[in-house]
């Protein structure tokens, strides 16, 4: 028998403090402090920056661009998603699990990636759809006008719908078809059972997805940057960016003011998310369940099916096409099939200048970073939260997810604030701001599969590994890790997407030396040549799909996003 | 000799008393079975010896060692004790083979001996042909097994067994029961047993402890708890019983809302509860205590299970179902009651009549 000893060294302590540490430092102060920023200035509590807010007439429009946008975005979303889950989750539509994949996928492409096609297609002067429209029509002018509110309601819409999407089909598919099926034992034909059963059900998650989509284009700088900016339409996403770039001590206070107005309401969203549905599963990952039974849809089966068709074709197919043949169009005046206008230059620039391939690799070594620690830590935090019963063990949990929640300027900002050399941190222009930054906004992608799946592993696994003779590091190496792995994989990807792609804190915390993708691609959009950024548009489109492909096999079609 | 000394052991959890000053030694070679209805902390009990909960307050010690004190704490992987859990708990990403030897592979046991050592538990638990299967080609009574064979593997002194057959059916049940007590004697290893079934707990045990909120209520042989149970909630808890309330005094008991009384020569006086077992009331013509009406029967093959109103209470009696041919709906019988316990009235809780 080995020492017996009277306080041992218990590593899993060592690691649970530690991660918790890092919480702290990293995510709870930066955030308390950018509260504390705005409302006490010289030590004492002040309303300053929130009044500068109301009477700084450009704040107040940018509030406003804010709250409308986000607010059409989340009413069409509803719109959209709702009879799109519904037709793909419920009835018997033709090619529903392809259409639900694509859907799906959507959730995976950079929102830049949507605002750099739609530019294309409906730009007020040049825009291919525009153009082709108006030949079609024979009309006097451009029908359409991207660069307006409507625009970027539009594009926003478009990128944001399947949040919506994927929590409702999630709902529709958990739900009991006994409820149904009782009321039609009551004698309600299948149209009264959808509006007075299964509509009444779902109500709680469709509020929920509305709320999320309210967020995801509240909290976005990518399409507002991308389409508002040339309008002059500023939001407080892309306002706050403005006044970090200025950078004077006055602009940071407005910022900060403006990111603490965004962050509430993001938050207060998200917890009214979580109150109607009264769990928290915000955006997780597909999980396939029991079909409840399905709906026959008689004779609109192919006028449905066509319209899906369509719609399929305006919002994914379209934009993703305009961005592959922008990629290898050297005219953007002319088709791409015009003679001679077909090129492969703008691919061999992705793969050769170095700029581009130093971004990658930059862009490549940080998101593998946040992937591979922030699935550290959300294993250990899982394991906290369902192995031991410490007080607060929800905490980190907590943690993890209102970091999601949490526009990303916001994070960037606070991280900026304090992590400045300020309070004797300095990590300003480099890599670890970064990988910080990617691990508060993404890691709750690994802590949901992470949880889920360690709850299916019985603790009795564990303790007989322990009884067996093997100490807790053992135990988790050779139990408890082999029977989460699938999840950890899949939680790994999910991290490892979003980060590889970032553009929001990228743009506001990269250096020379840090810039990433995102980045890159941005500059080369805005300043340089459009049909480079397409084509590392297209390189990410291409990745998505693959990475996708190669979790659903990895993980034996349990997971893909 | 002792292997396992318990020394006043409470456990709370946050203010609630789990188990409260539990103090037994448990012998070489003994098999002690922990008996109790659940939530009565038997499990935390067992979980206790094996590291998984630490005492409140008390002392643990496994073969002379203390695993568990106010300043001492070995963790479960040091007390080379093996256990068998509910759940089976049988590693599904490993084979039957690696599923057994890992407790050998973790002491570091050369290849050769673990592959002698492994194959000798596989024959003990009957698994022989078995040892490359994975856990999901097995039943779940051969599953049970591979967790058996596992605890067995490092031949610890103790071992633990938590519900391990609770989950299997009646027949694989009355099998495993005979196996695990056929490999105790075989091996010479001590077992404490938790389980609510008062049956594995009577056929298997040299010694029962049984258990109700967090309180050793009897320690005793199988027949010593049957025969001379403590309080109602034993007697109840161990066998089935009829309970009848009654008035003691000059050597008789006279029963609540019955003419009939009892002869009894014991000491209590006053208020008491007399219980009966189905067993010991014998339907008879001549020399009956109580006198009833028969309400219903239950066949059950080689004896039936029958309700008799007697007074106020309904009773069960059980004989050999010739007995009861004869007699139909509310018929007047004569009941003889060959053994009965008597304890003081409210004695204690958690007893109930059918």
């Amino acid at each position: 028998m080995k020492r017996e000893k009277r306080f041992y060294f218990d590593v899993k302590w060592f690691l649970i403090l530690a991660v918790a540490a890092f919480l702290l430092i990293f995510q709870v102060f930066p955030l308390v402090f950018l509260v504390i920023r705005t409302f006490f200035r010289e030590g004492s509590f002040t309303l300053e920056g929130m009044r500068r807010i109301y009477t700084y007439s450009l704040n107040w429009t940018c509030l406003k661009n804010t709250l409308i946008t986000a607010s059409l975005s989340m009413v069409f979303g509803i719109l959209i998603a709702f009879p799109l889950a519904f037709l793909v989750g419920r009835t018997n539509l033709y090619g529903k699990r392809i259409f639900r994949s694509m859907f799906v996928m959507t959730y995976m492409v950079p929102p830049y990636v949507g605002a750099i096609a739609w530019l294309r297609l409906l730009n007020p002067k040049v825009g291919v759809l525009n153009v082709f429209l108006k030949n079609l029509f024979g009309l006097s002018g451009m029908p359409f006008n991207i660069y307006s509110i409507p625009g970027l309601v539009w594009v926003l819409t478009t990128f944001y719908y399947p949040y919506a999407f994927i929590t409702i089909s999630r709902a529709m598919e958990k739900m009991d078809p006994s409820l149904e099926e009782a009321s039609r034992i009551s004698g309600a034909s299948p149209l009264k059972t959808l509006f007075k059963v299964t509509i009444p059900l779902m109500l709680p998650s469709v509020v929920a997805a509305g709320l999320l989509v309210f967020v995801a284009a509240a909290s976005c700088y990518g399409i507002p940057s991308i389409i508002g900016a040339p309008a002059k339409i500023y939001t407080v996403t892309t306002r706050i960016f403005d006044y970090v770039s200025v950078g004077s001590a006055e602009g940071l206070t407005d910022a900060s003011a403006l990111a603490v107005f965004l962050m509430v309401t993001a938050l207060l969203a998200l917890y009214a998310a979580d109150f109607v549905t009264g769990k928290k599963d915000y955006i997780t990952v597909s999980g396939k369940s029991v079909q409840p039974s399905t709906v026959d849809l008689g004779k609109w089966r192919v006028p449905l099916t066509i319209l899906v068709i369509l719609f399929t074709v305006i919002v994914i197919v379209i934009p993703f096409a305009t961005i592959l043949a922008t990629s290898f169009t050297v005219n953007m005046g002319k088709s791409v099939f015009t003679p001679g206008n077909l090129t492969l230059k703008y691919w061999n620039t992705i793969f050769s200048r170095k700029s581009i391939l130093k971004s990658t690799g930059n862009s490549l070594t940080y998101a593998v970073s946040s992937a591979t620690l922030g699935m550290i830590v959300c294993v250990v935090m899982a394991y906290l939260l369902k192995r031991t019963n410490v007080k607060g063990r929800k905490i980190p949990d907590f943690l993890i997810t209102l970091g999601s929640g949490t526009p990303s300027v916001v994070i960037a900002l606070a991280l900026i604030m304090t992590m400045s050399g300020r309070f004797g941190i300095n990590i300003y222009n480099t890599a670890a701001i970064m990988i910080i930054a990617y691990m508060i906004k993404y890691m709750m992608m690994g802590m949901r599969t992470v949880t889920a799946s360690l709850s299916q592993v019985s603790p009795s696994l564990e303790e007989a590994a322990r009884v067996s003779g093997a100490g807790w590091l053992r135990g988790m190496k050779d139990v408890v890790l082999p029977l989460i792995l699938p999840s950890v994989v899949a939680g790994w990807f999910l991290i490892f997407m979003p980060c590889f792609y970032e553009l929001t804190m990228s743009i506001l915390l990269y250096s020379d030396k840090t810039e990433t993708l995102g980045v890159e691609l941005y500059l080369y959009q805005t300043y340089h040549s459009q049909q480079t950024a397409a084509a590392l548009a297209g390189g990410i489109l291409i990745m998505v799909t693959l990475v996708n492909v190669l979790l659903s096999k990895l993980t034996k079609g349990k997971f893909s996003i | 000799m002792s292997v396992i000394t318990i020394d006043h052991v409470t456990k709370r959890f946050d203010d609630v008393v789990v188990i409260k000053d539990f103090t037994a030694e448990f012998l070489d070679g003994e098999f002690v079975t922990l008996l109790g209805p659940s939530g009565c902390g038997k499990t935390t009990m067992l979980r206790m010896i094996a590291g998984f909960e630490k005492p409140s307050e008390g002392t643990i010690s496994i073969d002379g060692k203390t695993v568990s004190s106010k300043d001492v704490f070995t963790p479960p992987e040091d007390r080379e004790i093996g256990m068998v859990f509910q759940s089976y708990a049988v590693w599904p990403h490993m084979n039957v083979f690696n599923n057994i030897a890992y407790p050998l592979k973790i002491r570091k046991i050369p290849k050769q001996e673990i592959s002698e050592r492994v194959s000798r538990i596989l024959e003990t638990v009957h698994l022989s042909q078995y040892e490359k299967r994975m856990p999901s080609e097995l039943s779940g009574g051969q599953q049970q097994r591979v967790a058996l064979g596992r605890a067995l593997v490092a031949e610890p002194k103790v071992l633990l067994l938590d519900e391990p057959l609770s989950n299997l059916d009646a027949k694989l049940r009355e099998q495993l029961r005979f196996d695990i007590k056929e490999i105790q004697e075989r091996l010479k290893i001590s077992i404490v047993y938790v389980t609510h079934d008062q049956s594995e707990a009577m056929t298997m045990s040299d010694r029962v402890f049984v258990i109700n909120s967090g309180v050793i209520q009897q320690v005793g042989s199988p027949v010593e708890i049957y025969r001379n149970p403590v309080n109602p909630f034993v007697a109840d808890f161990v066998g089935k019983i009829n309970f009848l309330k009654g008035t003691s005094s000059n050597g008789r008991i006279v029963l609540d809302g019955m003419d009939d009384t009892l002869d009894y020569g014991g000491p209590l006086t006053g208020r008491v509860e007399v219980g009966i077992r189905p067993e010991n009331i014998h339907i008879v013509r001549d020399g009956a205590h109580l006198s009833g009406r028969f309400v219903t029967e239950y066949y059950m093959g080689e004896e039936n299970d029958c309700r008799i109103r007697a007074g106020s209470a309904v009773l069960r009696v059980t004989a050999d179902a010739e007995t009861f041919r004869s007699f139909g709906a509310e018929e007047q019988v004569g009941l003889r009651i060959s053994d009965f316990l008597v304890f003081p009235e409210g004695s204690e809780d958690g007893r109930g009549n059918e």
